[in-house]
């Protein structure tokens, strides 16, 4: 077995990857994943214990070329057959279904799901002969083709119903320049637009995440649309669209979800934003929220999209100059301060809401209004969340001049975590240590006074002893 | 200090000495006295029965006493050729600072730091076998539990579920849900299956012990078994009093009522045919509760009695799970506060013979951390637990003895220490750092040999492996072991390769001259040597933890899923090199190039099995429907009210199915977040 290089690609290739439903055995996908960045597409990767129609749908939404599965838990002859059947069923036959499962997947089985359909199962012995690379270049060139024009003329009309594929090949279509086929999409009613921004690992997608959920349950009849943007990687082209994996909410009728790459360096917002939200917005979505790749300077290119704008950050900034440094602080209509439970969470609140202050010279007001919120996004229905989200809701009513009543409560709560471990015992697996090497010195300590006295009373003997 | 290193010249008639040696005398007497001093009480005391001691194990019987029962032990036994090869061979020391030293880090097994075992021997009547079976629906399960524990002097079943119980749901017809139906592990989604599943078995025997290996939805499960064994016990009342045709017509009134008919124990060929070695204990309450048919305080009796009762394990380790498995269902916060909530019901119940948790390295291993990442992972999820319990306000006492251990056996050499470096280290910690008691110090396992190390070429020579490693297993006084069969790299096990497997633990325990003495790794320079080796690495690993936040906050950071995956690459990449030699793998090819076996067919469950499951927990559910919404909104009113989540669990699991549970406690807890 060779070692092969990467195959180039000469499209803009998108493939969706997940381990099957109730299989949590991911190592082998997280590999493959990698592997297929690093051959320039734009992965989608959702993790594992995926159904059949979250995977789908992903693709669907996502108008992906290809679906990389692994199981290894057994029933992948059925879960993949019922995958083609589905796709099909979705009008979305095109799209390509690869996977493996080691030794799990029997040589007859593959042959099964190959005469079904199923466009390949890597078995054990491809990996030996092909390599993994190998086996990721086969997969990679079959997809390497622009996803078909389902639609045709009907694209317009599709788009109006909602028909999620339509709305990925509207958006792909913009995407690929080919303006006339969504020509239809300019001058539409702008629905109003949530911008979502913040550095990396702020907990951005777990606070969209918990924001879809309240909206889906407070507004059962709206539609909502998330736009969400990754960086590329400038070295290989290729992507990793790692939010959607962190979404729990958005498998529901009236979400609509789509990830972007932002295909060129330095930049937040991939510069088809704009004309996603343009579709999005003739589709009759309600709401849209974009949610933008946190890199630090090009934070605020969100302000240009977004109606209402909210600045994701946590306790963890340093010094409270920095904040002084920060962009989105002057921009943000909102900040989210989350993981609230961090080490000198209420300082931070209290800085962050005297520089929002400061940079908008509001010194008649006092600091506590100040729309800064602290929020602990991981925990479930947390009350920094619940007042954040109300307030959101009532910036975008104000600013979009809008006829929404939510339901949800506003009781001005922060959060407040429910620690499993309190946190001044956060040390005690350092004091477990401390307590048992203590203990071995003890044991030390008493051994040589042991032998110390065993050869003290023998001294004694000797000299005690007559038949010298 | 009485006993005396040396003999002193006590016979001797005193002579004349000269005066420089009545002042040393004087002087190393007065020395004595002042190191005697310095002596902790202990160590005194440790020296003193010293003598005592040793005579205590090589006289004919050991004789000590449990719960003022007075026991006697053989101190011998005797080999083919007349040697009495003692079960604990003490060391020949004479240096006190050797004996004290041996006393405090080894002793004997059933003492402090119980570096060599926990208990003083072990069990003459109980090998600690434990296999681990499941497969289709209950009834076939039930078949192959009574097939396995058929002739055996305890029966000790260990649950495999299918992956839909894993996740908490229930088989539906769906494709990408029928298709793993029964599959890898039984099928349960209901009390009734619980009830089949363990039928013919009285789960309030001392010798009936039940593992589960379940973790998200364990509650629910545990739930199911623990009615399961209430229901036993009543249907034992009423056999007892004379009952059976009065509570026969109970049960039909109240089907005829529902005009359904009562649910069945029926095999997937459609056999009602009770399996050999099945009494039918457990089945009279299929389809009711006792509290339907029985008086309120008979039925409390009765449960009071099952709950005192029980055996068994249940996995229930989430923060391994997110660490490795992946078995996650709910948000881990909400998780963990259902596993301390099961140890008060524990407490407040007075479940003693019953672990709540099984804190396991095995999925820490299996997805590719090596033995010293394993042990001090899992340990440090095991004192985390220790650590929510007291903020929680319980006693370590009164919850440390209802948790256990799971590790994994490899080859690697680490293997042949873990349980005296987990022992010990747990020891230690409970002792002087949580003020635990004996029972609360003492660390119990289970060992399941490696899957990882199994391959799927050559696999006869897997059971070899097997073999090595159940020895390091045995010779460390494990307190359970499941040794896999040779098979399993590439299919499910079958009954002959099952039989295999359980020979070698057979054979190790009965044949093997060696493993008839009780502590034969200690004495060994490289046995002690390793074990402080690793000793000290895994307190190094919990200060690296510490410096992450504690193991929640080297989770947040997802430090414990990266150091599996990179030790998980270094062997991989170590094999495919062929740095570390796998005979018959990367090495020692046979002519033919050793290809990978792959199996003619592989046992999967039948079409019926699945169709007669979702049929099943259909008819639960429907027949159900008029109490069942009550209840789960009643369990959902007790978590937003932050009451205790298992006990509203031990009602609601009468007539609610799985899934239904499952999916009340998304609504009040929050489903799990992938991450990467």
């Amino acid at each position: 077995m060779t070692d092969q290089e990467p195959y180039v690609p000469s499209t803009t290739i998108r493939i969706v990857t997940a381990a099957s439903l109730f299989d949590g055995h991911d190592a082998a996908i997280n590999v493959m994943r990698r592997i297929i960045q690093g051959t320039g597409v734009e992965v989608i990767h959702l993790g594992h214990n995926r159904s059949v129609a979250e995977v789908v749908d992903c693709a669907i939404q996502e108008d992906a070329q290809a679906i990389a599965m692994t199981s290894y838990q057994g029933g992948h002859v059925e879960y993949l057959k019922y995958m083609y059947d589905l796709l099909r069923e979705r009008g979305a036959g095109h799209i390509h279904i690869v996977g493996g499962g080691g030794g799990t997947i029997l040589p007859s089985e593959i042959e099964e799901l190959h005469a079904y359909g199923i466009d390949r199962i890597f078995s054990p012995d491809d990996g030996r002969s092909m390599g993994l690379q190998g086996m990721i270049n086969s997969v990679v060139k079959a997809a390497d083709h622009p996803t078909p024009d389902v639609f045709g003329a009907d694209l317009e009309q599709r788009v109006l119903e909602r028909n999620p594929l339509a709305l990925a090949q509207a958006i792909t279509a913009a995407e690929r320049g080919e303006h006339a086929r969504i020509a239809f999409a300019q001058g539409a009613r702008r629905s109003p637009v949530f911008g979502i921004t913040g550095t990396g690992g702020a907990g951005k997608s777990s606070l969209t995440d918990e924001i879809v959920r309240r909206f889906v349950n407070d507004f059962p009849d709206k539609r909502l649309g998330v736009l969400s943007v990754d960086p590329s990687k400038r070295k290989t082209g290729g992507a990793l669209l790692g939010d959607r994996i962190r979404m729990n909410a958005v498998s529901h009728p009236n979400v609509y979800m789509r990830s972007f790459a932002t295909r060129e360096a330095n930049v937040a917002i991939n510069r088809n934003i704009s004309a996603a939200i343009e579709i999005l917005s003739a589709a009759s979505f309600d709401l849209i929220i974009v949610e933008t790749a946190g890199i630090g300077q090009s934070d605020s290119q969100i302000t240009e999209v977004a109606d209402v704008s909210m600045y994701v950050m946590t306790p963890e900034y340093g010094a409270a100059s920095q904040l002084e440094k920060i962009d989105m602080i002057d921009y943000a209509d909102l900040i989210a301060l989350n993981k609230f439970d961090k080490r000198g969470a209420l300082d931070a609140l209290r800085d962050v809401r005297k520089q929002y202050q400061r940079s908008r010279k509001l010194f008649a007001q006092s600091t506590d209004t100040m729309p800064v919120y602290g929020t602990i996004a991981s925990q479930f229905n947390d009350p920094g969340t619940n007042t954040l989200y109300r307030a959101i809701i009532d910036a975008l009513v104000a600013k979009c001049s809008l006829g929404w009543v939510s339901s949800m409560q506003s009781d001005d709560a922060d959060s407040e975590k429910i620690y499993i471990i309190p946190p001044d015992r956060t040390r005690y697996l350092a004091e477990i240590a401390e307590e048992n090497e203590r203990y071995d010195r003890f044991v030390d300590q008493q051994a040589q006074l042991a032998q110390r006295l065993w050869q003290v009373r023998g001294a004694i003997a000797e000299l005690e002893r007559n038949d010298t | 200090m009485t006993s005396k290193p040396n003999k002193s010249a006590d016979s001797a008639t005193p002579t004349s000495r000269t005066a420089s040696e009545k002042s040393a005398i004087a002087e190393l007497q007065r020395r004595a006295a002042d190191i005697e001093q310095q002596l902790h009480h202990e160590v005194r005391a440790v020296l003193e029965g010293w003598e005592a001691r040793k005579k205590a194990y090589s006289d004919e019987q050991y004789v000590y006493t449990v719960r003022n029962r007075e026991i006697r032990v053989d101190n011998y036994t005797t080999s083919l050729s007349g040697t009495k090869v003692p079960k604990i061979a003490l060391p020949t020391f004479t240096n006190w600072g050797d004996v004290v030293r041996w006393c405090m880090q080894e002793n004997v097994p059933g003492e402090f730091p119980y570096t060599a075992g926990v208990y003083p021997f072990k069990r003459t009547n109980e090998d600690p076998t434990r296999m681990f079976a499941g497969e289709g629906g209950p009834e076939r399960t039930n078949k192959r539990f009574h097939y396995l524990s058929a002739g055996m002097p305890a029966a000790r079943l260990s649950t495999a579920f299918d992956s839909v119980t894993l996740y908490g749901e229930d088989p539906a017809t769906r494709p990408d849900i029928y298709g793993k139906i029964g599959n890898s592990g039984v099928s349960i989604a209901t009390l009734d299956d619980a009830k089949k599943l363990y039928s013919g078995f009285d789960l309030c025997s001392p010798t009936t012990s039940v593992s589960m290996t379940i973790n998200g939805p364990a509650p629910m499960l545990l739930a199911f078994f623990m009615n399961a064994a209430i229901d036993q016990e009543c249907e034992k009342f009423i056999v007892d009093n004379g009952l059976v045709d009065d509570v026969n017509a109970k049960i039909d009134a109240i089907y005829a009522e529902r005009g359904v008919p009562r649910p069945i124990y029926r095999a997937g060929d459609g056999s009602t045919e009770l399996p050999t070695g099945n009494g039918g204990l457990g089945l009279l309450l299929l389809g009711v509760t006792g509290d339907q048919v029985l008086p309120a305080d008979v039925y409390a009796a009765c449960k009071a009695k099952a709950l005192q009762n029980v055996r068994g394990t249940v996995q229930a380790d989430i923060l391994k799970e997110d660490q490795a498995q992946n078995t996650c269902i709910f948000s881990t916060e909400f998780a963990l506060r259902m596993m301390g909530d099961v140890q008060q019901h524990f407490i407040n119940e007075k479940v003693r013979n019953f672990y709540s948790v099984s804190i396991s390295g095995y999925h820490i291993a299996e997805a590719g951390a090596n033995p010293i990442t394993q042990l001090a992972f899992t340990l440090a999820n095991g004192f985390t637990y220790v650590e929510y319990y007291l903020s929680r306000g319980m006693h370590i006492d009164d919850f440390a003895p209802n948790l256990s251990f799971f590790f994994s056996n490899g080859v690697d050499p680490e293997y042949s220490v873990i349980g005296r470096v987990a022992r010990r280290i747990w020891a230690k910690a409970i002792r002087n750092k949580y003020g635990g008691n004996e029972r609360s110090q003492m660390l119990k396992y289970h060992i399941q040999t490696s899957g990882r190390s199994l391959h799927a070429q050559e696999i006869d020579f897997n059971d070899i492996r097997t073999t090595l490693q159940a020895l390091y297993a045995i010779y460390d006084n494990c307190n359970s072991l499941h040794t896999n069969a040779y098979d399993e790299a590439i299919t499910t096990p079958t009954e002959e390769s099952v039989r295999r497997a359980v020979a070698i633990q057979l054979i190790i325990n009965r044949e093997l001259g060696l493993a008839k003495n009780e502590n034969p790794l200690q004495g060994s320079f490289i046995i002690e040597e390793l074990t402080r080796l690793v000793e000290e690495a895994v307190l190094d690993e919990f200060r690296r933890i510490t410096d992450r936040g504690g193991v929640l906050g080297a989770m947040e950071r997802m430090y414990q899923r990266n150091k599996i995956q990179e030790e998980s690459l270094h062997y991989e990449t170590l094999k495919h090199t062929g740095q570390y030699p796998i005979i018959g793998v990367n090495t020692f090819l046979s002519s033919k190039g050793s290809p990978t076996v792959v199996p003619a067919e592989v046992i999967r469950s039948t079409v019926e099995e699945k169709q007669q499951q979702i049929d099943n927990v259909e008819a639960f559910r429907r027949r159900n429907d008029h109490v069942s919404s009550q209840a789960l909104a009643e369990l959902k009113a007790v978590s937003v009210r932050n009451g205790n989540i298992f006990e509203a669990l031990m009602e609601a699991a009468k007539v609610c199915s799985l899934g239904q549970l499952t999916h009340a406690l998304y609504d009040v807890g929050g489903q799990y977040r992938r991450s990467m």
